[in-house]
């Protein structure tokens, strides 16, 4: 009985030694390091860089012109004014819905996940057609309710902020539902028992966990909120100074071969996203840090 | 016993299904006022679901579940006062042991909420009592498993409720802290004016801390009963077999006479039995050891492994007759004074018999 113990001791050094020598070989990963390396500087280093020495290759002027231009600034307004609906409404219902499906067992459950991916499953393009096809003046499904009470949501700005709405719509929800999955509901539990209401439980246990992950859905679905292009585009109608976003005012500068102006324009919403990255790792190392326990 | 509370518990009747696994059937069970009481089970016998149950954390499908006399079936976890401590602590994250503690005093409605003095000197009272005092600025991810607990402890303890419900509160603690952490368990539950229930598995533990025990079995109660009573008198095979090692023998009733291999005995409780199946058990310490056979309620045996640790010496036999194996648990001793040897023939018999029919297949 006693002499099988050594024997066990033994192997399992062996098993860590033929570790070691994996990891000591340091070719490999230096080689496959390498390889990912090149190839994040070829298609996302260069690009951003490149984004950035193209909107200032005619000096700062130039580009300080191009940005405070009254259009580009109109475009820039309604761009914010739509973050400034979507991102409340994709918070709220993204936080309700991932509470329910996280916390709770329900009928039907399953169905409104895959509601909620829909958005992602549809090219932006048929989103935007969709509530062409719903709220065209001329040949949409409402267009007689909507004429009666002259109200314009296609080619408007209204139209806009609800494209924005649909394509935006998953990405709180399915940042914070598998966070919360994780968590599951032992320490909300815990504040029941402590006599603290649902709502007190939810603000001072459930919100503070998900904080990090919370903030970065929050920043991701803006930079998608202000950088929507396929659905806006189909719903604007491009009306300069009226229905134009950001993306939208980019694309027509292109096309009349303004570049320093286009890349100018576009350099806002390459910070917005170099924000997001930052956030982003922010986030996952305090989200590391509060689930170490 | 401290006296000028009253905090029984009446559960009548719940039954509690999921989807089609009936996790509790029919179960009644009444804790009296400052008990401390095990639900002692298996996995999967329904003992966690039921203190849910009593914490309003699980709704039964039917039964219920009186407090002192008044009914808490429909009352919410919030209104029934009770503390709970989570299997895994379900400590806040996100506070320090302070505000974890002070939860839930923090989290009353302002009319009835302590002021921050108040509430400061009560967190401290409790830090005291489960001696760390000194981190009360750490979070939970910087203690071990023992702080944890009494922390989890202590902040079920500051809204001083009347029932103390436990979910398995050492099983996640390695074996020496899990033997003090009960110890003083035990002590804290006579100090405080509460009705204790906690979930177990071990066996040992519930032996060891526990007024009564509730032994839980596929979502029915097996047997309720002392630690002496439980442990002597099982009721049945299963409770024989949780609780402490045995020794299983097989063999046959017939007319007051039971056969089990070469070992003959007189059965007179089961005179009427008509060449009966049936099983017995006996506990290791409960096994005689002799050196030379004595008539026929000796078993021959060849001794396989023998530890000789600490006082009590442990035997592995193996059965001349049968080839099954006997432990057995003789002291150093009697150990010294039979000189047994590995591979030692010796001649068995078990002091305490417990046999039992088998019930009848009921279809």
């Amino acid at each position: 009985m006693a002499g099988v113990i050594p024997i066990n001791v033994r192997r399992t050094n062996q098993n860590k030694a033929r570790e070691r020598t994996l990891q000591t070989s340091k070719v490999i990963p230096i080689f496959l390091t390498a390889i990912a390396l090149i190839f994040f500087i070829l298609m996302l280093i260069v690009p951003l860089v490149s984004v950035f020495v193209k909107a200032f290759e005619q000096g700062a002027g130039l580009y300080y012109a191009a940005i405070s231009d009254p259009i580009a600034f109109k475009a820039i307004k309604l761009t914010l004014i739509t973050i400034s609906i979507v991102v409340p409404i994709n918070t709220v219902f993204g936080l309700i819905a991932a509470w329910a499906i996280a916390k709770f067992k329900f009928k039907g459950k399953n169905l409104l996940i895959t509601f909620i991916d829909l958005p992602f499953a549809i090219s932006p393009v048929v989103a935007g057609l969709i509530f062409v096809l719903l709220f065209s003046t001329s040949y949409g499904l409402f267009a007689p309710l909507l004429n009666a009470w002259g109200i314009k949501i296609i080619f408007a700005p209204a139209g806009i902020v609800l494209a924005t709405l649909f394509v935006t719509l998953p990405f709180v929800a399915r940042e914070l539902i598998p966070l919360m999955e994780a968590q599951g509901t032992s320490e909300e539990e815990a504040a029941l028992t402590l006599g603290a209401s649902g709502f007190k439980t939810f603000l001072f246990i459930t919100l503070p966990n998900i904080k990090w992950a919370l903030i970065y859905s929050i920043m991701l679905t803006a930079a998608r909120a202000a950088g929507e292009f396929g659905a806006v585009s189909v719903v604007s109608g491009h009306i300069r100074g009226l229905t134009n976003t950001v993306p939208l005012h980019v694309e027509i500068l292109y096309n009349e071969y303004k570049f320093s102006a286009a890349f100018a324009v576009a350099s806002l919403l390459t910070v917005i996203a170099i924000i997001n990255v930052i956030i982003k790792n922010i986030a996952d190392w305090k989200i590391k840090q509060q689930t170490k326990i | 016993m401290v006296g000028g509370f009253d905090m029984s518990i009446e559960i009548s009747n719940i039954t509690k299904t999921f989807d089609s696994f009936k996790a509790l059937n029919n179960i009644h069970l009444k804790i009296n006022t400052g008990e401390l009481v095990a639900l002692l089970g298996p996995s999967g016998s329904g003992k966690t679901t039921l203190l849910r149950i009593i914490a309003g954390l699980e709704r039964a499908d039917g039964g219920s579940i009186i407090f002192d006399g008044k009914d808490n079936t429909k009352k919410t976890t919030q209104d029934r006062k009770v503390g709970f401590v989570f299997q895994h602590y379900a400590l806040f994250k996100h506070m320090t042991v302070f505000e974890n503690i002070a939860f839930g005093l923090k989290v009353r409605p302002s009319k009835l909420r302590p002021s921050k003095e108040e509430i400061n000197k009560k967190v401290h009272e409790l830090l005291a009592l489960v001696k760390m005092e000194e981190l009360a600025k750490r979070y939970p991810s910087q203690l071990s498993g023992g702080q944890r607990q009494r922390i989890a402890l202590a902040r079920a303890l500051v809204v001083e409720p009347k029932v103390l419900l436990l979910d398995e509160p050492f099983g996640a603690l390695d074996a020496k802290v899990r033997k003090d952490l009960r110890r003083w368990l035990r002590k804290l539950h006579d100090k405080y004016p509460i009705t204790s229930v906690f979930v177990t598995h071990d066996q040992e533990e519930a032996l060891d801390v526990a007024d009564r025990i509730v032994i839980l079995n596929q979502g029915k109660i097996e047997q309720i009963g002392t630690p002496e009573e439980v442990y002597d008198n099982p009721v049945n095979p299963f409770v024989y077999n949780f609780l402490g090692n045995v020794n299983l023998f097989h063999g046959r009733v017939h007319k007051g006479k039971a056969e089990f291999g070469s070992l003959k005995l007189d059965v007179p409780e089961h005179l009427e039995a008509r060449d009966r199946q049936v099983v017995s058990y006996t506990r290791p310490h409960d096994i005689e050891i002799c050196l030379e056979a004595q008539g026929h309620e000796f078993i021959a045996a060849e001794i396989i492994f023998i530890r000789a640790i600490g006082p009590i010496v442990n035997l592995e036999m193996k059965r001349v007759d049968n080839g099954e194996y006997i432990e057995a648990e003789i002291s150093k001793e009697n150990y010294r004074n039979l000189k047994l040897k590995l591979g030692q023939i010796v001649y068995v018999k078990p002091r305490d018999f417990r046999i039992f029919i088998p019930e009848d297949y009921v279809i």
